[in-house]
């Protein structure tokens, strides 16, 4: 080995590291170390760097208490159930029904389903306070128009989660869908026209055969919008307000977090949520999986 | 070297040297532009900064503020006026006091904000205590006494008032006198409804009553609160204990459920600040508005169609002979604690706030009374305002500026508005579900929600060191 190939040796071999370096730094100051401090945190109570006390696990213990906590923990629970059950379903009806030869301006439609994931959550947030409006919203007057219905049906009163789940149906059906329909390329057509001259019927060939080939996708997509609806913030604080609307009927976890942090200024209690979140999201990923893997067996 | 396609091509100088030529590029303008911004640092502001969140306020200062600095020959003496939302505005703040990082030297917050800033020990406290300076200048003789309520904590005052912010009574007198009713007849809130009450209408023919006397709906924690002062009730008493549970609270909450479901209801939901609620207002769906100092300069910017139609009265009282005003927002000026130009800062906040000008000023564009009993003589509180059907309308709210009621700074004064709020909705499902009408009737299920929500708020505040550690 002579000088000059030892020496691009010695580059080749820091190169990779110098390449990572970047992330690493970001990832340890960013990630890492904010992980570690939030632990610390989570057993204080604090008002700034300058005043905190330790006191154990009293923030975990007053979440047990707290009826707030109880409260966002079920909306969020109800909207990751309302993503999971009524816009998943809604997705892949869509992506089944896109995804024919026979239906015409297919590309049309698959861009106009996508297109409400394009707009900015400010937007949906002003548009569907603006339908949900009582006596002046769009959805009661065409309603009291047409069937009489009560003009002062008080959608962002009495049905916030139902009215949430909605917006957030119209804005992520067709980004799901374009999942789905990635997903239905994988779909073999040799095995669906043999099991259509075996006798299946449109329910076998969609239970034994395009089921089990969107599997992978299908369970992606699950967690995907399990993680996402245990993150709802931006929809329910735009529309409702910072508190979550009456009654706290809007209020999720990660904006009961952000109350109890960067209002109210107790990082502790914000960080023992924040902890609370991460240890359920952890749970329900095990879960799935061990679902999804029994499905496959 | 072979190409993805088998062709041989030759070694690049780049890969010769290990890193390619993309990286180079990159690493070269991180190199350029980090040497230029270290050969032209920002420098720090010169002078003093001024915070304030609302645009009415901004534009009155600034010429106060032009005239400040034209008198200053040190320009370490002269102030910058900045307008920052709220929103922003409270989580520079927050991060300022918390980081002891610079934020402005006199800054205004509004009063739903305060509790956060004064829930850690007084001696964390981000704004510097006032107490003793506003004693030894006479200001807390000089300053409507229930004004200084928001800003005080554990004793200590932390800003000066900049306001009264009453509360009385604003009403469709087109709709009203048409009617030929009149509104002398009317003391309290039951002489309110029974006097008004024939107003209450079906304009479209629907079937359904689309006009009602009060713009009041249970969602809306702020007028809630507005009536709840008014009788007497709120969230904390002086000494901090949690009232929340009060008879007083359980009466307001029972009357006000009657108020908006059953065959008693006169209100209706037209919130201020939206196109929905303004259209409400202008067709006549609602007859009359809690209406503050604030609300009316508000009004003739956003309502110009009101013109004329609007007259304001005193509140209806609770009971016979009670207060017939209550009270709702407000702003304190105060200064960082961490400001290095403390005695510029009082000697400007002073100026600002005492100023006669700046009282007429702010009446004028915003329809705000001064909190300085002095300038309560000023002749333009007296001037008829066609907007008000020639009344005068900051003298009307002048006459009952006294007899604000007085509100806590508590750390914990929104969240146990939050709670109070539940009680309130599910007061209001428990009439729906059962079919009860009547404020007797809703007594008993009144107090025991509130003793469900003061035992929440003592549970929290019990939680929280800071102030067991500062309890004597």
């Amino acid at each position: 080995m002579n000088a000059a190939t030892g020496r691009a040796d010695m580059r080749t071999g820091w190169s990779p590291y110098a390449f990572v370096a970047p992330f690493v730094l970001v990832f340890l100051v960013f990630t890492a170390y904010p992980t570690l401090q939030s632990i610390a945190l989570s057993v204080q109570q604090t008002y700034g760097p300058q005043a905190s006390r330790y006191v154990g696990l009293q923030n975990f213990v007053g979440l047990a208490h707290d009826p707030l906590f109880w409260k966002a923990l079920t909306n969020t629970a109800v909207f990751a159930a309302g993503s999971i059950f009524i816009q998943l379903p809604c997705s892949l009806g869509l992506a089944l029904l896109l995804n024919k030869p026979q239906v015409r301006g297919r590309a049309f439609f698959r861009l106009v389903f996508f297109s409400p994931s394009l707009v900015g959550m400010i937007f949906v947030a002003v548009i569907f306070s603006l339908i949900f409006e009582k006596r002046t919203g769009l959805l009661n007057v065409l309603l009291h128009r047409a069937f009489g219905f009560d003009p002062e049906f008080p959608w962002l009163e009495d049905y916030v989660m139902p009215a949430l789940i909605i917006a957030a149906l119209w804005m992520y059906v067709g980004f799901n869908m374009v999942y789905f329909l990635a997903a239905l390329q994988n779909v073999s057509p040799d095995l669906v026209d043999a099991s259509r001259v075996d006798g299946a019927g449109v329910w076998h060939r969609f239970r034994h055969v395009t089921i089990p080939a969107i599997r992978p996708v299908g369970t992606f997509i699950v967690l995907l919008s399990l993680v996402g609806s245990f993150q709802l913030f931006e929809l329910p604080y735009l529309l409702l307000g910072e508190g979550g609307g009456p009654n706290n009927r809007g209020l999720t976890l990660v904006m009961y977090l952000y109350q109890t942090g960067f209002e109210t200024g107790d990082l502790g209690y914000a960080s023992a949520i924040g902890w609370v979140i991460a240890m359920l999201l952890g749970a329900a990923a095990i879960m799935q999986r061990a679902v999804a893997r029994g499905g496959e067996r | 070297m072979r190409d993805a396609r088998g062709v041989n091509r030759p070694e690049a100088h780049s890969d010769r040297m290990g890193i390619s030529a993309g990286v180079w590029v990159i690493l070269g303008l991180a190199l350029v532009s980090s040497g230029w911004i270290l050969a032209h640092p920002r420098g720090a502001p010169s002078g003093m900064q001024l915070w304030t969140y609302a645009r009415t306020h901004t534009l009155n200062y600034a010429p106060i503020v032009a005239d400040w600095n034209r008198r200053q020959a040190d320009p370490d003496r002269r102030i910058e006026l900045s307008l920052i939302g709220p929103g922003p505005l409270r989580h520079r703040l927050m991060s300022g006091f918390m980081s002891r990082t610079p934020t402005a030297d006199l800054i205004e917050i509004e009063r739903s904000m305060a509790g956060e800033f004064f829930a850690g020990p007084v001696e964390a406290v981000g704004f510097l205590d006032l107490t003793d300076r506003i004693r030894a200048a006479g200001i807390d003789e000089a300053i409507n006494a229930p004004s200084f309520s928001p800003w005080t904590s554990r004793g200590r005052i932390f800003g000066l008032p900049h306001d009264v912010h009453p509360v009385l009574l604003g009403y469709r007198a087109d709709i009203v006198e048409d009617a030929g009713i009149d509104v002398s007849r009317i003391e309290t809130w039951a002489d309110f409804a029974r006097v008004l009450g024939p107003l209450i209408r079906d304009l479209d023919g629907d079937g359904r009553p689309d006009r009602y006397l009060l713009n009041y709906w249970y969602t809306n924690k702020d007028t809630t609160e507005v009536l709840l002062l008014q009788a007497g009730g709120g969230y904390f008493d002086e000494a901090g204990h949690v009232i929340v549970d009060s008879p007083v609270n359980a009466r307001v909450l029972a009357t006000l459920v009657t108020w908006v479901c059953g065959p008693g209801r006169i209100a209706l939901d037209a919130p201020e600040f939206t196109a929905s609620g303004n259209q409400l207002r202008l067709q006549g769906n609602v007859v009359c508005s809690l209406m503050p100092d604030w609300l009316c300069g508000v009004w003739r910017n956003d309502l110009p169609g009101l013109a004329g139609k609007i007259k304001i009265m005193p509140l209806p009282a609770w009971e016979p002979g009670g207060r017939r005003v209550s009270v709702w927002g407000g702003t304190m000026l105060g200064i960082a604690r961490d400001s290095p130009h403390i005695e510029t800062a009082w000697e400007f906040a002073q100026e600002l706030y005492l100023s006669a000008d700046m009282a007429e000023s702010l009446y004028r564009t915003a329809g705000i009374v001064s909190p300085v009993r002095r300038l309560w003589s000023l002749p333009c509180y007296d001037e008829p305002q066609p907007y008000f059907c020639r009344q005068a309308p900051g003298r009307t709210y002048l006459a009952h500026a006294p007899y604000v009621p007085r509100r806590t700074s508590s750390p914990f004064n929104e969240m146990a508005k939050e709670h109070l709020q539940e009680a309130l909705i599910e007061l209001r499902g428990y009439a729906l579900d059962h079919g009860v009408n009547t404020e007797a009737e809703l007594l008993p299920e009144a107090q025991r929600l509130l003793a469900r929500a003061a035992q929440n708020v003592r549970r929290t505040v019990a939680r929280n060191v800071f102030h067991r550690e500062d309890q004597p």
